[in-house]
């Protein structure tokens, strides 16, 4: 064996409570390198504390959390930055920065390094290409709307090219064009650009478009999304369910609509 | 918690946050832009406040005494009683009332919208320390301002006082400024200006503090808001009892 293949994140019996409100009570699962990991579970289930945990935000009260195969578990504040270079975030608002442009906003990281500018306005223009929002780069994020504003938030995550994309509920609050449009983006960098991601999410439109779409380069080099069909069966997204604190399913989108269990059924029951 | 173990834990959390916020500057980025931006928020921004606080305080101030000396029939040490008052007390606390409402109010909000809205969160992500982007420059610029500020204040209150006592009390001018500028020692110019810079560390690390520990939306904006100035407020008039205490122990009087 020459290489040991690491896991892209690895949960230990993470546990986390804030003072005597139990969130997360014993939670393993792992990721794969390339792999997209949707955590789902209602609300206050912990389920963007575990974003939180991954980025070390928060510590944890127990357990432990590898990044890449590395233990970040109780590092300091310093030594967590190397860590967050990995790592793209993309905020459940958005939580774009308020007094600064949609080109600082993108660039922010870029900036804090000392790149030259140049090289910093060639890598935004990229990036605002890549969510399809190049003409607002000279806005301030009170001017842009809901949607945009995550796809912002989702360009800012893109800088560096981090090979782990963390979301928190990036569909929430959107039509359903625009759910779908980050959704894409979401599948592209998937299948295309084999990023291993965890994205929290309790809308079930997400889970179906997610476990069943993927994205393809077509012959004249266009970026294609085609459904999962009988001869081709997506093996890169798996599911975590979260309910009180514990993980209660973990698995492939069949063994997910194939659970028996009551909470799943009536999680994924169409209203 | 008990509010004494309470206090203690925020004695101490304010502690670290400036010991944080002092060694974190020593290495780069070192965030000029941030700095000079708040040094001219705090500075120049709240310029008009201070000269308006200074010139009526003056006003007053010369006005009372002068009502009471005039009893006495010594009108002519109304420029000494102003511009000792002023420099010694009225100055560098009403400056520093006036820029923990002005200034920490908005420091606290700010920085409590951030932590709501996860800017402060995503900050973190994106590999910066808020302690140093945020903090260190409001910071630095409160304490370098409100000394400057205080100097202002002092000023326009000796000004404020001249133009009362001479209008109204016919004292006359050369008196005035003669009496103002023999009641003044280096003493209490170096006590007057130490005070302030006391002051602007007080609300900055208040108004950071609170803005920081946000938590529940928008109400929890209002909340730290009103507890940053309130805290503010209250604490620099304690610590102006035991600093005028320590200064005149010092000046041997």
């Amino acid at each position: 064996m020459s290489e040991v293949i690491h896991s892209a994140i690895e949960f230990k019996d993470v546990k986390m409570a804030y003072d005597d409100r139990v969130i997360l009570d014993g939670v393993s699962f792992e990721v794969n390198p390339g792999e997209t990991k949707i955590v789902m579970g209602g609300s206050g289930t912990g389920k963007s504390t575990i974003l939180k945990l991954v980025l070390g935000l928060i510590k944890p009260n127990a357990g432990q959390i590898l990044v890449d195969g590395e233990d970040a578990t109780y590092r300091s504040e310093q030594e967590m930055v190397e860590v967050r270079k990995k790592i793209g975030m993309v905020f459940q608002e958005g939580a774009l920065f308020d007094s600064l442009s949609v080109y600082e906003n993108v660039g922010y990281r870029l900036f804090e390094q000392g790149v030259p500018e140049a090289e910093i306005e060639e890598t935004v223009r990229r990036m605002l290409r890549f969510v399809n929002l190049e003409q607002a780069m000279f806005m301030m994020p009170s001017e842009l709307s809901g949607g945009m504003r995550r796809r912002v938030g989702i360009a800012r995550a893109l800088v560096g090219s981090p090979r782990l994309m963390l979301f928190d509920e990036p569909t929430a609050g959107l039509d359903p064009i625009t759910a779908r449009t980050i959704l894409e983006l979401a599948i592209k960098l998937r299948d295309l650009e084999g990023v291993s991601s965890i994205f929290v999410t309790h809308r079930l439109d997400d889970i179906k478009m997610l476990s069943s779409n993927y994205a393809t380069i077509n012959d004249s080099g266009e970026v294609e999304f085609q459904k999962e069909n009988g001869e081709v069966c997506l093996v890169n997204t798996r599911f975590i369910m979260l309910k009180e604190g514990k993980v209660i399913f973990s698995g492939t989108d069949e063994q997910l609509y194939g659970s028996k269990d009551p909470y799943i059924q009536d999680f994924l029951r169409e209203s | 918690m008990n509010p004494l173990a309470q206090a203690v834990y925020e004695l101490q959390e304010a502690t670290l946050l400036i010991g944080r916020a002092f060694s974190r500057a020593m290495s780069k980025p070192y965030y000029f832009r941030e700095i000079i931006v708040q040094m001219d928020t705090v500075g120049f921004g709240s310029l008009m406040i201070i000269i308006l606080t200074g010139v009526f305080t003056g006003g007053v101030l010369a006005l009372q005494t002068g009502a009471t000396l005039k009893t006495f029939g010594a009108t002519g040490v109304t420029g000494t009683l102003v511009m000792t008052s002023m420099v010694r007390e009225m100055g560098p606390v009403l400056a520093s009332l006036m820029l923990a409402g002005r200034v920490g109010s908005a420091i606290a909000a700010e920085l409590g919208s951030m932590v709501v809205s996860e800017q402060v969160d995503a900050m973190r992500a994106l590999g910066s320390d808020p302690v140093k982007k945020l903090v260190w420059p409001r910071l630095l610029a409160l304490i370098v301002m409100t000394p400057a500020l205080t100097l202002v204040a002092d000023m326009v209150g000796a000004v404020g006082g001249w133009v009362v006592a001479s209008a109204l009390m016919n004292v006359a001018s050369s008196v005035y400024i003669s009496s103002a500028k023999e009641a003044l020692t280096y003493n209490d110019i170096i006590g007057g200006m130490m005070k302030p810079a006391v002051f602007g560390l007080i609300i900055a690390i208040v108004s950071c503090r609170a803005g920081l520990r946000t938590y529940g939306g928008t109400v929890g904006v209002g909340r730290s808001t009103t507890q940053a100035v309130v805290l503010s407020d209250i604490l620099i008039l304690v610590a102006d009892f035991f600093l005028s205490r320590l200064i005149l122990a010092f000046s041997g009087s």
